[in-house]
This record gives structure tokens, C-alpha cells and sequence, in this order.
């Protein structure tokens, strides 16, 4: 009985290692993934945008926090799991790690751009600037050179696939040390120059009714991402593996 | 000779005599840090005002000329071989190579700041944690800098790609080094920044070789 | 891309690795010397399985690759004391002068290594195989710049090597002289796609 549990488990994590059942299983779930992510974005933004109370310091500008808060969200998500997914590539070598890993990257860097970009418009009003270099701002955009550093690191060794997809890995490890020295320093630096700035997201109390959307807004985009990046990565792995039997026979298979 | 010795030895004295380790840097923080009166007007209170921040910039970009040169000249002609085809552990020679980057570039930073300070009217306070945070800070350029060089080493056109990835790194270490002096020109105390980047130092010694020995075994797979 | 290979050496013999132009020797080359990881297959040497490890391996062996991993601001002396150096071992000046008789480099002690010749730069490369007691030679294309005198120089040190139970790898070009002199050869096949 023992025997047979271990076998079973030991069989899963094969299955779900190798390219062809990924590129299988994650084919189920795209259209779930798409339908969830659509859903939930239209009916967090009605929520957000049309049922929500208006805040009574900023008025409606306040409501592109539901746009803003989500994709910096994300964009911290996404590095966390990519830098998980550098660990797995590099010190076990799985083609999945890599192959999500290098999908992940461009979402993230524009959900960073998201953030950047609705920050902006969102302190405009607030502040008369387009631009202050408040403690997450600053993080945020230190965080898209991150993005475009293991971006650009991948496509430098375009004759090796191999190497690029390992040195990206090697890159987003150590970018997830640097996140936590940046994200410290960065409040540290911004705490003693005690700018006139009043924080993005400062303390307000927020009400049910101005969390539920943010919390679908969040649910959406996960889906989204999901769905984005396991469509990538099923390239990736076509494209990587294009000499391989099991992407032959897909190619067959579509062709009939 | 222990490996170690050995490899900074061999290291030194390449450095010496190509010279252009140790000078290019210096040159390029006189040439730009005419720039700085040229355009903002001689004024000694706007120039004393800046000054520690634009001495921290200019040892920042200085560094960044110099430091594709930590593995790049070793791939390039082979050597890198002799000390990854050998028992001694990679981060060691790693770590071997850093010191002298440093030694040749960072180190000259340090002893020349203080012109750099004279030319922008740096309140006299300030030279000595100026050239302490400096002799903190410059190992840590040669340090991150040493990740972007093992990773670039093999391609033709890296330089661009190394200040992309190498920027992030010296981010905080200019955070609290141009701190250090802006405190202490203020009269306040520098102890915290400096402390801060210390432990960066610390830091830096004990992780950044492991991930540049890997960065080299994955160039030359 | 080549067929899967596989050999086996005893001290004493000798291995040549043979086959087109672009097939790939220098990669099985440089994945011997322990440069790359193989990407299917396994390693050992003395019953040691090396794919973790692989410190022994690296003070058994020598490894000569095309480039020669010469310092061109450093003199001949300096270059092959200081490779070794950092290698582990210790090479005084009197020794590093007597190897640099031997492959013909007498006189050019002081000369910066980045003013020799082709030829004379592999000579500084090969001479480190006279300082270090290594078992294990890994030479890529090491005739390739000699002149008939150097290579019939390194032929007679190739087989004093073998002679003294040492083990040779080495790839080149068609060469009946060499052919005769190994123990095996592995000809490279490109695969059909």
C-alpha cells in the first residue's frame, strides 16, 4: 500500500515536470482562465468605478486605485514567482520552471508600467505633479529596470537558449535578494529626507464597500496572469522543444 | 603561493601595467565634474550643496567604466580556465579578483575624492566620512559589479547590459553613502547610513562571489 | 549534434577524437576537461562518479584549449609561473626558465607574451606540461601552429607521457602520424535530422 502512494506521488511530479503534459494540462484550463479573468475585471471595474462610494477628500480621482493598487500587486506577485521559478530552473534544471519563469517577465513588467503609469495619473491630482519620487514609486520603477535587466539578460544570449533561460534564472534570484535591500533602503532614504509628499496609499479607513472591489480587481488579474502566462509558456515549450516527438505530433494533430 | 595570492599577484601587476584601470577613472570624474559649475554657475553655496551627492555619483559612473574588465580580458584570452578547471573553490578566485578590481580602481577613488571635494566646495567637515563611505562603498561597486562582468564576460557588446543589471545593485549603496556625507555636511551624525552600509559590505562579501562563480559556470557551458 | 559516443581509458593509452569541421570535437573536449555539464550520460574516474564532484578530476588533469590562456601584458616566465600558481603549484624561476628551453622559447623568458607568434604562444601553453606532474592530459589541437620541428618535439613528449602511464585526449584534424600513435579513436558522426 505504502509502495504504491510513493509510486503515485513520484509519477505526479513527473508528470507535471515534463513539457508535453504541462503543454496538456494547462490547455484545459485557458478558457476557464480567460472567462474568470474578463468576468471578474468587468464586474470589479462596475464595482469599482460606478457602485462605490465616492471618498470625500479626493472626490472620484481616488477610483484609479483600482486599476493602480492591483497591478502593483502584481508586479510584486509576478517577481516572486519567477524568482521562485529561477531557483527550481537553475538548481533542478525543469524545463517548466524555466519556460514560466520567461513567460512571467513581460506581464510583469507591464503591470509594473500599469503602476507606474496610474500612479502618475493618480498624483496628479493630489499633488499638482506628475511625478514624485515617494518611497514606492521609487521602488516601483528601480523594480522595471529589474524586469528589463532579466528581459534583456535572456535575449543577449540569443544562440543559446539554454544559457539565456539559466542566466535570466541566476539574474531574477539574485534581483529577489535586491528587491528586499531596495525595498528598505528606498523607505529608508525616503523616511530621512522627510519629503513634503504625502504616501500614495496613506492611512485611510477604507470601507467594505471600497475593499470588495479591489479584491476582485486583485482575483481578476491573478486569472489574467495565469492565463497570459501559461499561453507564453506553452510557446516557449513548442518552441524550445521544437525537435522533440511530442511537439511533432502536435503539429500533425493540428494539421488533420 | 596560495591560489588566492597568486591570482591577485598576477592581477596587480597586469593592472600596473596597462594603467588604464587605474587612470580612465579619475579622468572621467575631472572631465565631468567641470560640467557641474559650467552649468549650475560657480556659486559655492549651490556647489557645497550638491557636492556630496555628485562626488557618490561621479565614483558610481567612474566605477562602471572599469568593472566589464573584472572577467571579460579572462575570457577573452582563456585564462579564466586556470582558476575554474582547479580544486580551490571558484568563489575564492572570485573573491581574489574583486580585491584587485578594487585595489586598481575602487581604491584610487577613494584617495582621490578629496580633489573632487576641493572642486566643489565640500565643507571641510566632510572629507574624512567622505572618504570612509567611500572606502565602504567602492569594494561593494566591485562586488556587484563582478555579478554583471561574469555574466557579460562572453558577449561582444555587454556594456550596456551590465549597467542595466549592475544599476539596481548600487542603488542602496548610493542611498546611504551620499546620506553619510549629506548628514554629516549638515552637522548631523553619519553613524546610521554608514553602519547601513557596512552591513551591505558584509553582505556583499558572503553572497555576491557564490552567484558570480555561477554566472561563470553557466557562461562557459 | 553527433551520435552518442563512450570509451574507456586505462593508464597508459591514449584517446584521439576525430571528425568534421563544426561537429562538436572541442564541446566533448571541453566537457571532459569538465568545462561543461553533459547533457546526457555520466562521467567517472577512478570508480568516482563525477558529476557532483569534481575536484579530483581537476588535480588529475591539464586541459589546453584552443585559446591559450596566456596574459598578452605578462612575460613568458610570468604567464607560466602564475598559471600554475594559481593552479595550486608551485613553480620556481629556474624551473619555468628550464621548461621554456625545452619547447624552444630560450631567450624569449622576459618577452611579453602578447608579441609572440602563433606558434611560440602554444609552445608557452604546452610547456606547462613539463612543470606539473598531471596523469591526465586534455589537448585541443595541440599540432595545430607547430612547425615540423615542434610537432615532432611534441609527438616524443606525447609518448614519453603515455610511456610514464600518463593518459592522453586529444582531438584533431586527419593525421596519419597521430592516428598511429593513439590507443583509440572516437570519429564523431554527425546525426541525420
Amino acid at each position: 500500500m505504502h509502495k504504491q502512494r510513493t509510486n503515485a506521488l513520484v509519477r505526479f511530479y513527473h508528470k507535471l515536470g515534463s513539457p508535453p503534459s504541462f503543454y496538456r494540462i494547462s490547455g484545459y484550463f485557458l478558457k476557464w482562465l480567460l472567462l474568470l479573468a474578463i468576468g471578474l475585471t468587468t464586474w470589479g471595474l462596475y464595482d469599482g468605478l460606478v457602485l462605490a462610494p465616492a471618498d470625500y477628500q479626493q472626490g472620484d480621482s481616488f477610483r484609479i486605485i483600482y486599476v493602480h493598487v492591483p497591478a502593483a500587486w502584481m508586479s510584486m506577485f509576478i517577481y516572486a514567482v519567477m524568482g521562485v521559478c529561477g531557483v527550481i530552473a537553475l538548481i533542478w534544471r525543469m524545463k517548466i520552471a524555466e519556460a514560466v519563469m520567461l513567460a512571467s517577465a513581460p506581464i510583469g513588467a507591464w503591470f509594473t508600467v500599469i503602476a507606474l503609469v496610474t500612479g502618475s495619473l493618480w498624483g496628479k491630482p493630489m499633488w499638482g505633479t506628475w511625478w514624485e519620487w515617494d518611497a514606492r514609486m521609487t521602488s516601483e520603477l528601480i523594480l522595471l529596470f529589474l524586469y528589463i535587466g532579466i528581459m534583456a539578460t535572456y535575449s543577449a544570449f540569443s544562440e543559446d537558449t539554454r544559457k539565456a533561460a539559466r542566466m535570466a534564472a541566476l539574474i531574477a534570484i539574485v534581483g529577489v535578494f535586491n528587491v528586499v535591500i531596495i525595498h528598505y533602503s528606498v523607505q529608508w532614504w525616503s523616511s530621512i529626507h522627510q519629503g513634503s509628499t504625502v504616501s500614495l496609499t496613506g492611512k485611510q479607513n477604507i470601507t467594505w464597500d471600497m475593499l470588495r472591489p479591489l479584491l476582485f480587481m486583485a482575483f481578476a488579474t491573478k486569472f489574467y496572469y495565469g492565463y497570459s502566462m501559461l499561453k507564453r509558456a506553452r510557446i516557449y515549450l513548442l518552441e524550445t522543444e521544437s525537435n522533440k516527438r511530442w511537439v511533432q505530433d502536435i503539429i500533425m494533430e493540428k494539421k488533420s | 603561493m596560495k591560489p588566492f595570492l597568486a591570482l591577485v599577484k598576477r592581477d596587480l601587476t597586469l593592472g600596473l601595467r596597462r594603467k588604464s584601470q587605474i587612470y580612465q577613472p579619475l579622468v572621467f570624474q575631472l572631465l565631468v565634474v567641470t560640467m557641474f559649475p559650467l552649468g549650475l554657475g560657480s556659486g559655492a553655496r549651490t556647489l557645497a550643496l550638491i557636492a556630496p551627492a555628485v562626488i557618490w555619483i561621479l565614483a558610481l559612473l567612474a566605477s562602471l567604466l572599469t568593472l566589464d574588465q573584472i572577467f571579460k580580458n579572462d575570457y577573452d584570452d582563456g585564462s579564466v580556465e586556470s582558476y575554474v578547471l582547479t580544486s580551490y573553490p571558484l568563489p575564492l578566485s572570485v573573491l581574489a579578483k574583486i580585491l584587485s578590481h578594487w585595489l586598481l580602481s575602487g581604491l584610487p577613488l577613494v584617495l582621490f575624492s578629496p580633489i573632487i571635494g576641493v572642486l566643489l566646495h565640500l565643507p571641510s567637515s566632510s572629507y574624512g566620512v567622505l572618504m570612509l563611505s567611500l572606502l565602504i562603498g567602492t569594494p561593494i561597486f566591485s562586488f556587484m559589479g563582478s555579478i554583471g562582468s561574469a555574466l557579460t564576460m562572453s558577449l561582444k557588446h555587454g556594456g550596456l547590459l551590465l549597467t542595466i543589471l549592475v544599476m539596481p545593485l548600487l542603488t542602496p549603496v548610493l542611498i546611504f553613502g551620499a546620506s553619510a556625507v549629506v548628514e554629516i555636511s549638515l552637522g548631523n551624525s553619519a553613524s546610521q547610513p554608514l553602519l547601513l552600509l557596512s552591513g551591505l559590505l558584509i553582505l556583499s562579501i558572503t553572497l555576491i562571489p557564490f552567484a558570480a562563480a555561477a554566472a561563470i559556470k553557466i557562461n562557459l557551458e | 549534434m553527433f551520435k552518442p559516443v563512450s570509451f574507456d581509458l586505462a593508464f597508459g593509452q591514449s584517446l584521439l577524437i576525430s571528425g568534421p569541421n563544426g561537429i562538436g570535437k572541442t564541446t566533448v573536449l571541453e566537457s571532459i576537461a569538465g568545462l561543461r555539464d553533459l547533457q546526457s550520460g555520466g562521467f567517472s574516474f577512478k570508480d568516482s562518479n563525477l558529476d557532483k564532484n569534481k575536484d579530483i578530476w581537476f588535480e588529475s588533469s591539464l586541459y589546453i584549449g584552443h585559446k591559450t590562456g596566456n596574459k598578452k601584458e605578462l612575460n613568458c616566465l610570468e604567464n607560466l609561473r602564475s598559471f600554475l600558481q594559481i593552479q595550486g603549484i608551485d613553480v620556481s624561476e629556474t624551473q619555468a626558465e628550464v621548461a621554456l628551453e625545452q619547447v624552444g622559447l630560450a631567450g624569449f623568458e622576459y618577452q611579453m607574451a602578447g608579441s609572440l607568434s602563433a606558434g611560440q604562444k602554444k609552445r608557452l601553453a604546452l610547456a606547462r606540461l613539463l612543470l606539473a606532474s598531471f596523469p591526465i592530459w586534455i589537448l585541443d589541437e595541440p599540432f595545430v601552429n607547430l612547425d615540423i620541428a615542434g610537432c615532432a618535439w611534441l609527438l616524443a613528449v606525447l609518448e614519453n607521457h603515455l610511456n610514464n602511464k600518463g593518459i592522453l585526449i586529444i582531438t584533431a584534424h586527419d593525421n596519419k602520424t597521430i592516428k598511429k600513435a593513439v590507443t583509440q579513436e572516437i570519429i564523431l558522426e554527425p546525426v541525420e535530422i
